[in-house]
C-alpha cells in the first residue's frame, strides 16, 4: 500500500508538471473515480496498527497531488495572462470613436455667456422678425434714419422687419418686466448687405441692458472692463471711445487690445447709458411709470460675434462661418 | 471727411504731432481713419537747372551733368533718366539729404565718375506712386529754393463723423473741438455780414417745409477764371476738383464753415428764383451731365421756366457759373434735412452738399457764410455786391437753453466731481451757464449744437470732455434670477453637446432661404435674390445642402447638426428646433473593425432615444421624406425623423441612405426639466431567455412587440431583438421568412426565480405569439 502511495504520488506530480488541462488531471487523480480516491478505498483492507501511518501517508498524497494541480493551474494562467498583454501592436492607430464639434460661434457665444452669468445677469430672448417700432422708434431713431432703409433692412409684406440689431430685445424685456433688469441677449441680426468675405446679411450679436435705480457710467465701465479681462486675459487694455447711438447717451465705442487679438487696437463693441426718450417710449408703451427716466437709469451694451470669431481663430473670411464644410467644423 | 492739417491750424494753434492730434480727436469721439501726409518735406532738396548734359564716359545708360543748384557753383551729377533737356528745372538731392526709405544721398563715384547729389523722380520723393524718369518742374521754378516751397507738406485726415455732429463737417467746426479739448484759443474767420430784404420777385418759396429759409445776392461784373494756387491746392488736397474761381469759392466756404453754397449765372435765370416742388414728369439735367426724372416730392429751386438746381443737392448743367459768366447769384439756403435725404437717396446722388444738408446745417452759419464767399469771390474775381441780400422765409431758432441738475450728472456718470468741474467743459464747449441756483443751472447752446437739447446730452458733453478714464469701473449689481431664456439656453446648449458627444459637428445654416414650395411661409419683400427670399419653415433644407457641399467636398460620411429658430406662417410663428442629418457610415474606417454598415433610419432613432430617453415613434407621412416617424416625446408630437426618398437622395449626391431629424428644442427642455420618479435597483437577478423565431418576412417587429406587450406578464422585464436574418435566395430559409432572434428577461422584484417559473412564462409567451401571428420557433 505505502509503495503504491509513492508510485501514484511520482505518476500524479509527473503528469501534472506539464498537464494542459489542469481540471481533466484533477479529476483523474481526485474525483470520484480518481485513482487517489480508489486507492483511499484500500484503506478498509489495512491492518488497524498500520491504518495511522498509512492514513496519514494517503493525507500527505492528497495534500502533494492537490498543491500541485494548485500551482500548476496558476502557472498556467499567469503564461495566459501574459499572453493576452504580449501580442497587442501599440504602434497601431486608436480606434477613434465619432467626434463632433460645436459651431466656433456657439463656443464663443457660450464663453461670454458664462462670464456674464457670473456677474449676475440673465438670458433673454426676443424675435427675429419684429416691428418697426420695436428696432426703431422705441430705440429714438428719428423717423427718417436711413437704417430704417428698404435698402438697408428686411421687410416682410406686413410691414415688420427683420431685426437689423439685438437691441430689439431691450425693448422686449422692458416690456414684460419691471426693474431691475439684468440681461444679457445673444441672437441673429440681420441688414440688407451683399454678402462677400466680411459681411453676411444674416449676423450674430449679443446685447446687454442693466437698468435699476442709480445705475451709472462707473457700473458700464467696470462691467465691460470685466468682461473683456475674463473674455481676453488680464493683461487687456479697454478704451471707452466717445460715440453716438440713438438709444444711448452718453453712448461709447469700446476698442479692445489684447495679444489674443494681434496687439492691435481693435473696435468690439458699442455701450452706453440707456437715453431717456427709450425710458419714455417704455412707459408710454407700458402705461406707468415703472421707468420713469427720473427714477431708474441703466447701460446698454451690444457686440457682434462672427467678427470676434474670425479675428481670433485667425478665419479670414466671414462666409466659412455658414459654409459648414466638416474639415473646417472639426477643428473647433 | 478730409480735413487739411495746415487749414485747422489756421483757426486753432495746434502745435502737437499728428499722431498726438489723432489721439485727441479719437478720445473726443471723432475716429481718425487714416492720416496721410503729402508733399515734399525734405530741406536738402532743391530745384536745380541743368546746364549740360554729356555721355557717361563707362556707362551708355548714364549721363553726366553739370547742373545749377542756385549756390552760383555748378554741380557734377551722373544721372540715368533720360527724359530731360538741358535747361529744364529738376529736383536735386543735395548730400545729406535723406529720401523716403532712409535713403540717404552722399557724395560718390558711379562708374569711376563723381555724383555730387541726385537727380530725383516724383516716386523717389515720395509725390508719386510711379513715376518714369526725372521730375521736370515749371520753367518758372526758381533755382536753388527748397522743394517744399513747390511742393508743400500737408497732412490730410480723414475722419469719421458720427451723424449727430454735423458742426464737425468744417474745418472751423474740427477747430472748435480742438480748441475745447485743449483749451487753445480759437480763431474763426471775421465776417460782416450785410444787411437783407425781401423781395420775392427774386427769391420766393413755395415749399416752406422742404425749403423754410432762401437767400441770394447778386454779385455783378465778375471776372470768371482759373483760381489762385494757393486756392486750388487746398481743395485739390481735400480731393476737390477746382473748377473756377467763383465755383471754387464756394466749396471752399463750404470745407471751411460746412454750409453748401451754390452760385447761379444770373443771365440764365428768367424771372426770380423760387424754391418748389418738382413738377408732375418734370426733368433736370444735373451738372453731373446726367438727366434726371424729378418726382413730385423732389425740392428744387427754379426760375420762371425750368429747375436750376436739385436743391441741397447739385446744380443744373446749364445754368453754372463759366469763363463767360458776368453776373452771378450767389445762393445760401437753409433747406429741411429729411427732403435733402430723400431726394438723394431717391435719385441715388451723394455731394458734399447734399450730405451736410442732410445732417442739417447751422442756422446761424447761412447768412455768414454766404458773406464770407462774396468777400473771398469779390478778392478773387472782383465785381461787386449788392449792398443787402434778399431772403425769403425763417431761419428755424437759434436760441435755446437746457437745464442741468449737477447731482443728476454725478449720479448718472457715477463721478465725484464739483459743480464747476461739471460747468468747465460745458464753457468751453461754447455754451453759456445764464443761471444757477439749487444745484441746478440753465444753458444756452450755440446754434451749430441743434443736438444738445435735453440734460443728458450735456451729461454726455460733460464726459465726453472729462474722459471716462477718470470714472472708476464698478461691478456690484443683485444677479437677476434665472429666466425661461436661461433654462431654454441651457437645454439647447445640452442637446448640442450630446450630439458632439454622438458624432455631429454643428453647422449653421441662413435664415433666408429659396421660397419652399407651397405658400405657407413667411417671405421678404425686399429681398437680396431669390435664394434668400423666404425665412426658413426648417433646418432641414439647410442641412441637406451642406451635406451635399461636404459630400461634393469629398466627404464619406457626413454628420451634421443644428439649432435654430424657424419660421412659420402661423400663431406659433418662431420656433427654435434642432435637427440632424447623417449620410455614410455608422463609424470611421479603422484598422479593427473592416465591415461598416451605411447609418439608416434606426441609428437616428437611437440618437433621438439619446436626447431623449422615453421617446416614442410611429409611423407618419412627411413630405420631405420617403420613410417617416413622429417623434413622440410625454405625449406631445415634437418632430420627425425620416429616411429620404432614394431619388432626393441622389439629388444630393448622396450613395447611401440620407437621414435626418428635426424636433423642437421646447419639447426636449420640457423633457429635461420635467421632475421624474425613481425606480430602486433591482435586487434580484433576471433570467434571460433567447428565442429563435421564423415568421413572415413583412411582419414587423413591433407586432410582436404589441402581443408581447398585451400579455401582460408580470414576470416579463424586458424584450430586445438581438438578431435578423433573411436569406433572398432561400437556400437557408424560405425567401418569404425571416429568423428573428429576440430575448425575454424575467424578474420578480421579490424573489430570485426557479427554472420551471421561467420556462413557464416563456412557453405562455411564446404560445400567444404562435396563435396571434402565427410564428413558428426554433428550439
Amino acid at each position: 500500500m505505502e509503495a503504491q502511495i509513492d508510485s501514484l504520488r511520482a505518476e500524479a506530480l509527473a503528469e501534472i508538471e506539464g498537464a494542459g488541462d489542469v481540471a481533466a488531471v484533477r479529476v483523474k487523480y481526485l474525483g470520484r473515480a480518481g485513482s487517489i480516491t480508489l486507492l483511499s478505498e484500500g484503506m478498509r483492507s489495512v491492518p488497524k496498527e498500520d491504518k495511522a501511518r498509512v492514513g496519514k501517508a494517503l493525507n500527505a498524497l492528497r495534500a502533494d497531488v492537490t498543491a500541485a494541480l494548485e500551482a500548476r493551474e496558476q502557472t498556467i494562467e499567469r503564461a495566459r495572462d501574459e499572453a493576452a498583454l504580449a501580442g497587442i501592436d501599440l504602434t497601431l492607430p486608436g480606434i477613434a470613436p465619432q467626434r463632433g464639434s460645436l459651431h466656433p460661434l456657439t463656443q464663443l457665444l457660450d464663453r461670454a455667456v458664462r462670464i456674464f452669468r457670473r456677474m449676475g445677469f440673465a438670458l433673454a430672448e426676443g424675435p427675429d422678425i419684429e416691428t418697426e417700432w420695436h428696432c426703431f422708434d422705441a430705440l429714438n431713431t428719428p423717423a427718417h434714419h436711413p437704417a430704417r432703409n428698404e435698402q438697408d433692412t428686411f421687410y416682410l409684406p406686413d410691414g415688420r422687419l427683420l431685426r437689423t440689431h439685438t437691441s430689439t430685445v431691450q425693448i422686449r424685456t422692458m416690456e414684460r418686466h419691471v426693474p431691475p433688469v439684468r440681461i444679457i441677449a445673444p441672437g441673429a441680426a440681420y441688414r440688407r448687405d451683399e454678402v462677400d468675405a466680411t459681411h453676411l446679411a444674416q449676423f450674430t450679436q449679443m446685447e446687454g441692458l442693466y437698468v435699476a435705480p442709480d445705475v451709472s457710467l462707473a457700473d458700464l465701465k467696470g462691467t465691460l472692463e470685466f468682461f473683456f479681462r475674463e473674455l481676453f486675459g488680464a493683461g487687456t487694455n479697454v478704451r471707452f471711445r466717445p460715440h453716438f447711438f440713438p438709444f444711448t447717451e452718453p453712448s461709447f465705442e469700446i476698442d479692445i487690445q489684447t495679444a489674443a487679438l494681434g496687439g492691435k487696437w481693435m473696435e468690439l463693441a458699442g455701450c452706453g447709458m440707456v437715453d431717456p426718450a427709450v425710458f419714455e417710449a417704455i412707459c408710454d408703451r407700458r402705461l406707468d411709470r415703472v421707468y420713469d427716466p427720473e427714477k431708474v437709469s441703466g447701460f446698454a451694451f451690444g457686440f457682434g460675434l462672427d467678427r470676434l470669431a474670425m479675428n481670433l481663430t485667425g478665419i479670414p473670411d466671414i462666409r466659412m462661418l455658414v459654409e459648414n464644410d466638416l474639415r473646417f467644423l472639426k477643428q473647433f | 471727411m478730409k480735413i487739411s492739417l495746415s487749414w485747422l491750424k489756421e483757426f486753432v494753434p495746434y502745435a502737437g504731432t499728428v499722431a498726438e492730434l489723432d489721439a485727441l480727436l479719437t478720445r473726443a469721439g471723432l475716429e481718425v481713419a487714416s492720416a496721410e501726409t503729402r508733399g515734399a518735406d525734405f530741406p536738402q532738396v532743391v530745384v536745380a537747372q541743368i546746364l549740360e548734359s554729356n555721355p557717361h564716359p563707362n556707362a551708355d545708360r548714364l549721363s553726366v551733368c553739370r547742373v545749377d543748384d542756385g549756390s552760383g557753383t555748378p554741380r557734377q551729377i551722373v544721372c540715368g533718366a533720360k527724359n530731360y533737356q538741358v535747361g529744364d528745372r529738376v529736383p536735386l538731392a543735395l548730400p545729406g539729404a535723406v529720401l523716403p526709405g532712409d535713403f540717404r544721398i552722399k557724395v560718390g563715384k558711379l562708374r569711376g565718375v563723381e555724383s555730387e547729389g541726385m537727380l530725383c523722380s516724383a516716386k523717389e520723393l515720395g509725390l508719386a506712386e510711379d513715376a518714369q524718369g526725372l521730375l521736370i518742374l515749371p520753367a518758372t521754378s526758381p533755382v536753388g529754393a527748397p522743394i517744399s516751397a513747390l511742393f508743400p507738406p500737408e497732412t490730410i485726415l480723414e475722419i469719421e463723423i458720427t451723424s449727430n455732429r454735423p458742426d464737425w463737417l468744417s474745418h472751423l467746426g474740427i477747430a472748435r473741438e480742438v480748441s475745447a479739448n485743449t483749451g487753445l484759443p480759437l480763431a474763426a474767420p471775421e465776417i460782416v455780414s450785410p444787411g437783407t430784404r425781401a423781395d420775392a420777385a427774386i427769391a420766393r418759396i413755395e415749399d416752406p417745409a422742404g425749403c423754410p429759409f432762401y437767400s441770394v445776392r447778386r454779385i455783378a461784373g465778375v471776372k470768371v477764371g482759373p483760381s489762385p494756387e494757393w486756392l486750388v491746392r487746398r481743395l485739390e488736397s481735400l480731393g476737390l476738383r477746382a473748377i473756377n474761381n467763383v465755383v471754387d469759392v464756394t466749396n471752399y466756404v463750404m470745407m471751411e464753415l460746412g454750409q453748401p453754397l451754390h452760385a447761379f449765372d444770373a443771365a440764365n435765370v428768367q424771372g426770380g428764383l423760387v424754391a418748389r416742388r418738382a413738377r408732375a414728369g418734370e426733368a433736370f439735367l444735373a451738372l453731373d451731365g446726367r438727366e434726371y426724372a424729378l418726382r413730385e416730392s423732389d425740392l428744387v429751386i427754379a426760375d420762371a421756366t425750368r429747375p436750376m438746381a436739385l436743391a441741397g443737392v447739385m446744380g443744373g448743367e446749364d445754368s453754372g457759373v463759366t469763363e463767360a459768366t458776368v453776373d452771378i447769384l450767389l445762393e445760401s439756403a437753409y433747406f429741411d434735412a429729411p427732403g435733402v435725404r430723400a431726394t438723394a437717396r431717391g435719385l441715388e446722388i451723394s455731394t458734399d452738399s447734399s450730405y451736410r444738408f442732410e445732417r442739417g446745417v447751422n442756422p446761424a452759419g447761412v447768412l455768414p457764410a454766404a458773406a464770407r464767399a462774396a468777400q473771398l469771390i469779390l478778392e478773387l474775381a472782383g465785381g461787386t455786391a449788392e449792398e443787402t441780400t434778399v431772403i425769403a422765409g425763417a431761419l428755424p431758432p437759434v436760441e435755446w437753453t437746457v437745464p442741468l441738475r449737477y447731482e443728476r450728472a454725478r449720479r448718472l456718470l457715477g463721478i465725484r466731481l464739483t459743480d464747476a468741474d461739471l460747468d468747465a467743459p460745458l464753457t468751453r464747449l461754447g455754451l453759456e451757464r445764464l443761471s444757477g441756483h439749487d444745484g441746478a443751472s440753465e444753458w444756452r447752446i450755440p446754434a451749430w449744437r441743434g443736438d444738445l437739447t435735453r440734460e443728458v446730452d450735456l451729461i454726455e458733453e460733460i464726459i465726453r470732455l472729462v474722459g471716462i478714464e477718470s470714472v472708476e469701473g464698478r461691478v456690484a449689481a443683485a444677479p437677476a434670477p434665472a429666466s425661461t431664456a436661461d433654462a431654454f439656453y441651457d437645454a439647447a446648449l445640452d442637446v448640442r453637446h450630446t450630439l458632439a458627444a454622438l458624432g455631429f459637428s454643428e453647422a449653421r445654416t441662413s435664415t433666408l432661404v429659396a421660397k419652399p414650395a407651397g405658400d405657407d411661409f413667411l417671405a421678404l419683400r425686399n429681398p437680396l435674390g431669390e435664394e434668400q427670399s423666404a425665412l426658413r419653415p426648417s433646418l432641414l433644407g439647410g442641412l441637406f445642402g451642406a451635406v451635399r457641399r461636404n459630400l461634393n467636398l469629398g466627404a464619406a460620411s457626413v454628420r451634421l447638426f443644428e439649432v435654430g429658430r424657424v419660421f412659420a406662417n402661423a400663431e406659433e410663428e418662431e420656433l427654435f428646433y434642432v435637427a440632424a442629418v447623417v449620410t455614410g457610415h455608422a463609424a470611421a474606417r479603422n484598422w479593427r473593425d473592416a465591415e461598416r454598415g451605411a447609418v439608416d433610419l434606426h441609428d437616428l432613432c437611437g440618437v433621438v432615444e439619446a436626447l431623449v430617453p422615453g421617446a416614442e415613434f410611429a409611423r407618419a407621412f412627411d413630405a420631405r421624406f420617403g420613410l417617416a416617424l413622429e417623434v413622440c416625446i410625454g405625449g406631445f408630437i415634437a418632430g420627425v425623423i425620416g429616411q429620404l426618398a432614394p431619388a432626393d437622395a441622389r439629388a444630393i449626391d448622396a450613395r447611401h441612405p440620407v437621414v435626418a431629424f428635426e424636433l423642437r428644442v421646447d419639447a426636449l427642455a420640457a423633457s429635461t426639466l420635467a421632475t421624474h420618479g425613481f425606480v430602486p435597483p433591482a435586487k434580484f437577478p433576471g433570467t434571460t431567455r433567447d428565442i429563435a423565431a421564423v415568421l413572415p418576412r413583412e411582419l414587423p417587429w413591433g407586432e410582436l412587440r404589441r402581443v408581447l406587450r398585451e400579455a401582460e406578464e408580470p414576470l416579463l422585464a424586458g424584450v430586445e431583438p438581438f438578431d435578423i436574418f433573411t436569406d433572398d435566395s432561400g437556400a437557408k430559409l424560405p425567401a418569404d421568412r425571416k429568423s428573428l432572434a429576440f430575448s425575454l428577461t424575467f424578474r420578480s422584484p421579490e424573489r430570485t426565480l426557479t427554472t420551471e417559473e421561467v420556462n413557464a412564462a416563456a412557453d405562455r409567451l411564446k404560445s400567444r405569439l404562435r396563435e396571434q401571428l402565427g410564428i413558428e420557433f426554433r428550439e
